[in-house]
């Protein structure tokens, strides 16, 4: 991938610029190199570029300022989180102005009476769980990155989790948000009511990745804690018979709250790293959670015994008490640091596919990884079927990244073929954007072009991201996009 | 005034173009069960897309199924039936409410209406079952939006914009839904004779409370007699709780521990009544228009109590009130929902009142321009429906 050439003529009015935003916030511009190093991308580790200038806004008004003054510029702004995106969501340009959402970080009410927090979106994802917990109330999307993820970046990407499996991701738990649109004025879509009125824009405005507004507040639905929780454990000799107990649980009716999968290498990087009691030896091992009343977990757990036994599990155990349990899923959640330790560099790949097709995509997985010469393990949300396959490579051997992206995009064509998508919850940023054509025609693509276009006419949000096409917003204009191939083949992209 | 029938999709995108080019809009109609829903429009031609019909693909082991848009409900619930599968927004039979006949609606009319019934409470509404679609837009191009698996983020969500957007955005003709397990049994309890500030308050706890309830309605004195129910006194708070046997069992407990004091009674014909309630029935066989109020589930009572409307019920756990008052209670009924942060719609009054006040709630300034440029993003030309939702959307 090439970056894009900034505009020359905004690099030119760099001074102006910043005085501009000066005049906007008193404190938090930043504009020295060192200071901008901190936010010059995110968790796509591949890709880095500094932004013209960094903005800290500490008000929705100051957000509304800073944009008014952006698009009355004509200059680019990329909103920003914790910068824990995985598809380089928020990867700036040298042309723009990162706007960093994180000291907006207010719970601005919790409504236990209508079961809602309404916050600001630099608040973590952990601090709403924690915020309402000892109400016995949860916040059901937990990605694994949620000590650090914010609220607003979780919109922008419909970030899942563990528990989405049951619960859904973050458009199903959320209420409302108040969008700060190009211009700067501000909208409130949706509420604390369950059934908004008009045309559904917050549908539309979840997983829009930053490219339709700044969210400034969201209003995020919470849960009432399951009275019991159990979590189980099946070990397999054999990846591919882990993914039929997986496909024939859900064909049973049962909806886990989790059910997640980890395989070999998997296991013993996170046993060597924090040591959670998994069976060395085992070719994957399910994790599964139940919740609800006794009797239903009691139910869930028998039935799904004989269901993973009868698809090979060679051993089967439940959680004894909550430290093991907690234990159990903190080698989960440790998977990603674990194998940290392991490779020098990793790609993470994040399809969905059928549940069905499990067996027969982690087979042909292991094949595609032979054939590029590339190391991968398998962690993943395997109750939705979204796999996210963990691609081991070194940056600084030559030719690797390309191996490796080449590698990962074999296993998103191959998840597009079995009738799955190319992204089930990282987003496609920069890192899938050129893939989007597997998926979607000149036509379908042409329509969401046309969707960006009625909210930023001027396309300054996060320009570059998501969309495999220059985008003209004129009312009938569509690009081709063929075979991958894209218009203007002689301008440099990312 | 003219009236096309479309066999299939590519007469669809003929139907379009032709539309297109002599600038001549269309009320698009499946099976005519909800035309009397929306903003009055004048328009002259009618697109019938009802042979736009049949289940694609029903996956039951991926709990998803793939539909032609005009496909009736009935038949795809039926489907489902065979499986121990549902729908889990529970679409709500309206058409009786609208004089049409019961059972006739399609899927297609459920997603863009939001017929969502009382089991969206726990399941969510139609646009969180709708995985991904096909339709043909303004432009007369087929193009389809999201995907056939349940977790998704590839590109914009557009299936959540389709749903209810009342036929504005373009013509459906294909739909991916996902389904849910249905419990082997449910049970429906009746608290009676309970006031509106307590029946919701009750509700309310029950909501918040981990045993999943599938229906929580509270339906007063004034419209109690279509659904039966026998005596209730003031009012009575429904609550339903799902299940296989033996956690239906500890349900029930759970819940008579959570309510102690109040006799909790089950209802032998739960399914039917909730049934009801999603179709609106206290106002069966009544003239005079509806409202619908959406509203934060905590403000429902003072909402009720605000309103005073002679004849009304609610549905989830408060979060929805069905009132019986005239088209002309608008800028009282506005007032209310806006002050709560909610929104009023008028569901049914004639087509003059449909002309004349506004059918949903106007958005501001800002809102609704950004509504007229997401329109004109599908449909430059406003030849869907144009005015169904709003004065030129
Ligand atoms: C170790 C690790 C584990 C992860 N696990 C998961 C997981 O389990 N599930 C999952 O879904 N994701 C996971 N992720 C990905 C990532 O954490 C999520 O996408 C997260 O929601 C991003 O939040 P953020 O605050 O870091 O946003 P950023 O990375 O800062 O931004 C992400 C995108 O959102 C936009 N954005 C940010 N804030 C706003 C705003 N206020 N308004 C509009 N747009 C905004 C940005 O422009 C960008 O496009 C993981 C990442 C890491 C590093």
């Amino acid at each position: 991938m090439l970056f894009a050439p900034p505009d020359p003529d905004i690099l030119a009015r760099r001074g102006k610029i910043l005085a501009g935003l000066r005049g906007i916030l008193s404190d938090g511009v930043v504009s020295e190199p060192a200071g901008l190093a901190a936010f010059d991308g995110d968790a796509l580790t591949a890709y880095r570029q500094a932004p013209l200038a960094c903005v800290l806004p500490r008000t929705r008004d100051e957000v509304s300022a800073l944009l008014r003054f952006a698009s009355a510029e004509g200059i680019p702004v990329i909103p920003r989180g914790a910068g824990t995106s995985l598809s380089g969501g928020a990867l700036p340009r040298a042309d723009a102005i990162l706007i960093g959402l994180g000291r907006m970080n207010r719970i601005v009410e919790i409504d236990l009476e209508n079961r809602c927090v309404v916050a600001e979106p630099g608040v973590t994802n952990l601090a709403i769980g924690r915020a309402v917990e000892k109400d016995g109330f949860y916040y059901a999307p937990d990605p694994s990155s949620q000590i650090a993820c914010t609220v607003g970046g979780n919109v922008a990407e419909n970030s899942g989790g563990i528990h989405c499996l049951k619960y859904g991701i973050t458009t199903n738990n959320l209420l409302g948000v108040e969008l700060a649109l190009p211009g700067g004025e501000r909208v409130q879509l949706g509420g604390k009511t369950m059934q908004p009125g008009g045309l559904d824009l917050l549908g539309v405005v979840a997983g829009s990745e930053g490219l339709l507004g700044i969210v400034v507040e969201a209003t995020l639905r919470i849960l009432p804690k399951p009275p019991v929780t159990r979590t189980v454990m099946a070990a397999f000799r054999d990846v591919p018979c882990a993914g039929l107990c997986v496909a024939n649980v859900i064909a049973a009716g049962i909806i886990p709250a989790a059910m997640e999968f980890m395989d070999r290498r998997c296991i013993d990087a996170v046993e060597d790293y924090c040591r959670p009691g998994y069976p060395r030896g085992a070719e994957g091992i399910l994790l599964i959670e139940l919740d609800g009343v006794e009797a239903e977990v009691t139910d869930a757990v028998a039935q799904i015994e004989d269901i993973a036994r009868a698809a090979g599990a060679y051993e089967f155990r439940a959680a004894a008490d909550e430290a093991e349990r907690a234990r159990l899923w903190a080698g989960r959640k440790a998977a990603f640091p674990a194998m940290g330790r392991l490779a020098p560099d990793m790609l993470c790949m994040d399809g969905t596919i059928p549940r069905g097709k499990l067996p027969e995509v982690l087979a042909r997985m292991a094949e595609l990884s032979e054939r590029h010469g590339l190391g991968f393990c398998n962690v993943f949300h395997a109750g939705d079927g979204n796999l996210h396959p963990l691609i081991i490579f070194d940056v600084m051997k030559p030719g690797e990244l390309a191996r490796a992206e080449e590698f990962g995009a074999e296993i998103l064509k191959l998840c597009v073929d079995v009738g799955g998508v190319l992204t089930g919850e990282h987003g496609v940023g920069v890192e899938k954007r050129d893939l989007m054509p597997l998926m979607f025609s000149d036509t379908d693509l042409a329509q969401q072009g046309r969707v960006k276009c009625a909210f930023d006419s001027a396309s300054l949000l996060n320009p570059g991201k998501v969309f495999p096409m220059l985008s003209a917003c004129v009312e009938q204009g569509h690009m081709h996009v063929t075979g991958g191939r894209v218009p203007y083949p002689n301008l440099p992209r990312f | 005034m003219a009236h096309f029938a479309i066999a299939d999709e590519t007469q669809l995108v003929e139907a379009v173009r032709a539309a297109r080019e002599a600038r001549a809009p269309f009320e698009i109609v499946g099976r005519g069960t909800k035309r009397a829903y929306g903003r009055a429009t004048s328009i002259a031609n009618t697109l019938d897309v009802s042979a736009l019909s049949g289940i694609l693909a029903y996956e039951h082991d991926e709990l998803v199924i793939t539909a032609r848009a005009a496909t009736p409900l009935s038949e795809i619930e039926a489907l489902l039936n065979q499986r121990q599968q549902r729908l889990g927004f529970d679409p709500a039979d309206w058409g009786p409410l609208f004089g049409e006949r019961a059972n006739a609606g399609t899927i297609g009319g459920a997603l863009s209406a939001n017929t969502d019934g009382p089991a969206r409470l726990r399941f969510g509404a139609a646009r969180d079952h709708l995985l991904g679609y096909r339709a043909v837009n303004g432009l007369g191009e087929v193009y389809k939006a999201g995907g056939r698996v349940v977790k998704n983020v590839t590109g914009f969500d557009l299936s959540k914009l389709m749903c209810g957007a009342m036929g504005t955005l373009g013509v459906l003709t294909e739909v991916t839904l996902r389904v849910y397990p249905r419990a082997p049994e449910s049970a429906t309890l009746i608290v009676r004779d309970v006031g509106t500030e307590d029946g919701f308050a009750l509700l309310r706890r029950v909501w918040s409370s981990p045993f999943e309830p599938t229906g929580l309605a509270y339906i007063p004195d004034c419209a109690a007699k279509p659904f039966a129910l026998g005596d209730c006194g003031q009012g009575a708070a429904l609550m339903r709780v799902e299940g296989a046997a033996e956690p239906l069992k500890e349900k029930i407990a759970a819940l008579r521990t959570l309510l102690k004091g109040r006799a909790l009674d089950r209802v032998d014909n739960g399914e039917a009544i909730l049934a009801q309630i999603g179709a609106g029935a206290a106002f069966l066989g009544r003239d005079g228009d509806i409202w619908r109020l959406s509203v934060p589930q905590a403000s429902a009572a003072s909402c009720v109590e605000r309103a005073n409307a002679p004849i009304w019920f609610a549905d989830w756990a408060g979060g929805l009130l069905w009132l019986g008052l005239p088209a002309t209670s608008a800028t009282a009924l506005r007032a209310i929902g806006a002050r709560a942060g909610g929104h009023a719609t008028l569901f049914r009054a004639s087509a003059e009142s449909r002309a004349s006040v506004p059918v949903f709630q106007s958005e501001s300034a800002a809102h609704a321009t950004l509504t007229k440029s997401v329109k004109a993003a599908f449909d430059p030309l406003a030849l869907f429906n144009p005015g169904r939702m709003f004065e030129g959307v």
